[in-house]
């Protein structure tokens, strides 16, 4: 268990602050210690060049001693010579031998016995504690007769090594001093700069149904973070209607049940205040059954419509002429068209790729509704067309022009076209939705449009061959906002 | 008149109906329906016992509800054709999902009807079911003083000929076809115009209208009878 929870733990990616911190701190403390390593160099080649100068200079001062040897008295006086010009210069060691190799002076020259030596070169030991570093040169000494001298200087460098090595441990501490720093300064830094984070985390933690109203300030958003602000109170915008809708759509749906609910109590409660003959009995359930229709073709409906917002309707496989499917409908509703004094014109053609029965239902849905509302005398007129890649399918007729401020709202549930265009007897006003749902499943949109006494509904669907572009994503919040 | 009985050759006492469903106040309503309507009924309530008495007896029509205890309808369906048994299978279910409607048709079920249904349309149905392919080749259907010609594309009534729209025709077509059926609007709607969902009604109730117009107005008796919440009856009296 608490395996599993410190696995959790560890599988968890580090904070945003935590990891600018680190990558403030890494940063800082790589930089400096280029730099430091640099530094360090160029000391220690200072040092050493130095150094150099220092051995070179002994070596030939002792060069210039040996050549003055002239007579046995400076010969006496060598060494006493030699360590007149050493005096003060106690890191210096000086071993000269003569030609048979035996030492005849040395001065500090404990080291040098053990030492492979190198004409020239410069050589490196360690005596006890001290680092010497040495060099050896051939001279000739002119008596007692001209003879070969060597001559050893080693020069005690431990005192830079320590300068170089307290430098060092200088630079050490002050690189992890200013990584820490820089670390430091980063975690506030990205503390600060994540703080409109926090407060978008606010907002949304402080959101409820009741105060979906809130919104995020864009304007003292950074840039980097303004896109989120933007996109978050979108979000909110979208759920807010999205809300708004479905509250409204459940009352609406409430209202519609509790009519046919209220009609069929009374009824059957009244029938049922006496005793009456069988065909009153008939009659009230004839009546019931009407309302029990009513009831069943809206839940059927509201079935239909969840089924679409959810993308469970059928995928459009088959080719629809959408020309056939008018005239099969103005078939459909010619007489009833008749009866009404109104005429029914389809023109025009147009394929598309869906399902057949769904698009004869959203077009029926909307014949019967442009008959509903169609001028006596007049004809209601289904024009077809295909241009750019889509179909466009639209529905006109004559009648009274509906207010602009009604048009948007056509296509929702339980719209009616308002208080002046009462029901006639069926539909629970969700026609014009499952028009639009099943539209929208075809990857197409609805238009409505009236002025002057002509109202005109109008599908647009992707032509044959153009339906890749189709289908929309499955509209997971906002069923009622048409994709942009 | 006995050429016009709803199923030819075979009376209704003795087709056997076997109701597969758990729902209680469902099934006895879909038993005590058929039963009125003249069917032998047997009702089931479990998936286990239904399979098994759609393998151990023979039925003329099994209806059957998806999601029964103990076995699905699909089982019993499955094991009904895995015996080789060819009669026709209605399903009843509350799922309008497409899958379960191509799953069904995928298993051979011969129909679907959703719930909540009218019993009127389950009459129907059952009806079309058990007629099919026992539909007797007929020239002329005949009811009281009534001839249709399905050759001549003809109506007579009382020796007076009636006008017809194609539709008209179809629709006459059909009530002669289903005499003493009760048939739904939708139904209707869905057999002479191919609406098979749910439409404007008052389309068949206007178009029954001015088919009662042309074949009953001015004759009797009326042939056309409207059933209130139920839909229409194409019946001569008898004895005419």
């Amino acid at each position: 268990m608490s395996g599993a929870l410190l696995l959790g733990a560890a599988r968890r990616p580090l904070s945003l602050t935590a990891r600018l911190a680190l990558v403030f701190a890494a940063f800082a403390a790589s930089l400096l210690l280029v730099v430091g390593l640099v530094l360090g160099k160029a000391v220690e080649d200072h040092f050493d060049e130095l150094d150099d100068h220092d051995l070179s200079a002994k070596l030939a001062m002792i060069g210039h001693l040996l050549g003055q040897v002239d007579s046995e008295a400076a010969r006496e006086a060598l060494p006493r010579r030699l360590d007149d010009a050493l005096v003060g210069h106690d890191t210096v060691s000086v071993e000269l031998l003569d030609a048979a190799g035996q030492v005849f002076y040395s001065a500090r020259a404990e080291g040098f016995a053990a030492q492979p030596h190198q004409h020239g070169a410069d050589t490196g030991w360690r005596s006890a504690d001290h680092r010497l570093i040495g060099r050896e040169a051939v001279f000739t000494m002119p008596l007692p007769q001209p003879q070969a001298v060597t001559a050893r200087v080693g020069l005690d460098i431990s005192h830079h090594l320590h300068f170089l090595e307290a430098v060092r441990l200088r630079l050490w501490f002050g690189i992890s001093v200013a990584a820490l720093c820089a670390g430091a300064l980063g975690w506030l830094a990205a503390r600060k700069g994540l703080a409109p984070l926090g407060r978008v985390t606010a907002t949304a933690r402080g959101l409820s149904a009741q105060r979906l109203g809130e919104r995020l300030s864009e304007r003292d958003a950074p840039a980097e973070v303004l896109a989120l602000v933007e996109a978050f109170n979108g979000m909110l915008d979208r759920i807010e209607a999205a809300f708004r809708r479905l509250s409204e759509f459940s009352a609406d749906l409430a209202h519609e049940l509790r009519t046919p609910i209220s009609n069929l109590m009374t009824e059957t409660q009244v029938a049922l205040s006496r005793s009456r003959g069988a065909d009153d009995y008939r009659e009230v359930l004839a009546s019931n059954l009407e309302e029990f229709e009513r009831i069943a073709r809206m839940v059927g409906d509201m079935l239909f419509l969840a089924q679409a917002e959810n993308g469970l309707l059928p995928r459009p496989a088959e080719t629809v002429e959408l020309a056939d499917e008018a005239r099969a409908l103005a078939d459909f509703y010619e007489a009833l068209a008749e009866e009404q004094g109104v005429a029914i014109a389809v023109a025009g053609a147009g394929r598309v790729t869906g399902d057949r029965l769904m698009l004869r239902r959203a077009l029926s849905n909307l014949l019967s509704n442009a008959l509903r509302h169609a001028e006596r005398g007049s004809t209601v007129e289904i024009g077809i067309a295909e241009a750019g890649g889509r179909v466009a399918l639209a529905v006109r007729n004559a009648g009274d022009t509906i207010p602009p401020e009604l048009l948007p709202r056509l296509f929702e549930r339980f719209h009616r076209g308002g208080a002046a265009r009462e029901r006639h007897g069926e539909g629970a006003g969700l026609g014009l939705a499952i028009t639009r749902s099943i539209v929208q499943a075809h990857g197409g949109e609805v238009e409505v449009e009236s002025a002057a006494g002509l109202s005109t509904f109008r599908l647009l669907l992707p032509a044959v061959g153009n339906s890749a572009a189709g289908r929309p994503p499955n509209p997971v919040i906002s069923p009622d906002e048409a994709p942009p | 008149m006995a050429a016009n009985r709803p199923l030819p050759g075979k009376r209704d006492e003795s087709v056997k109906i076997l109701i597969v469903e758990d729902e209680p106040k469902t099934g006895d309503y879909l038993k005590q329906g058929l039963s009125e309507a003249g069917f032998v009924v047997d009702l089931l309530r479990d998936g286990i016992d239904g399979r098994h008495a759609a393998l151990s007896e023979s039925w003329d029509l099994l209806i059957l509800d998806v999601m029964l205890p103990g076995a699905s309808g699909w089982d019993i369906l499955r094991a009904v054709r895995a015996a080789g048994r060819d009669l026709p299978v209605l399903f009843l279910t509350a799922r309008d999902q497409v899958e379960d409607r191509v799953k069904g048709l995928e298993l051979g079920a011969d129909d679907y009807l959703v719930k909540p249904f009218a019993f009127a349309e389950l009459l129907a149905r059952v009806r079309t079911l058990l007629r099919r392919g026992k539909v007797q080749a007929t020239d002329v259907l005949r009811a009281a003083d009534l001839e249709l010609d399905l050759m001549r594309r003809r109506a007579v009534r009382g020796g007076r000929r009636v006008e017809l729209t194609a539709k008209e025709f179809a629709l006459l077509e059909l009530f002669m076809r289903r005499q003493g059926e009760v048939l739904p609007r939708s139904l209707i709607a869905s057999q002479v115009w191919d609406m098979n969902f749910d439409s404007d009604t008052n389309v068949v109730e206007v178009a029954v209208r001015r088919l009662r117009v042309k074949i009953d107005d001015g004759f009797e008796p009326k042939l056309i009878r409207t059933l209130r919440g139920m839909g229409y009856v194409f019946e001569a009296p008898e004895g005419v």
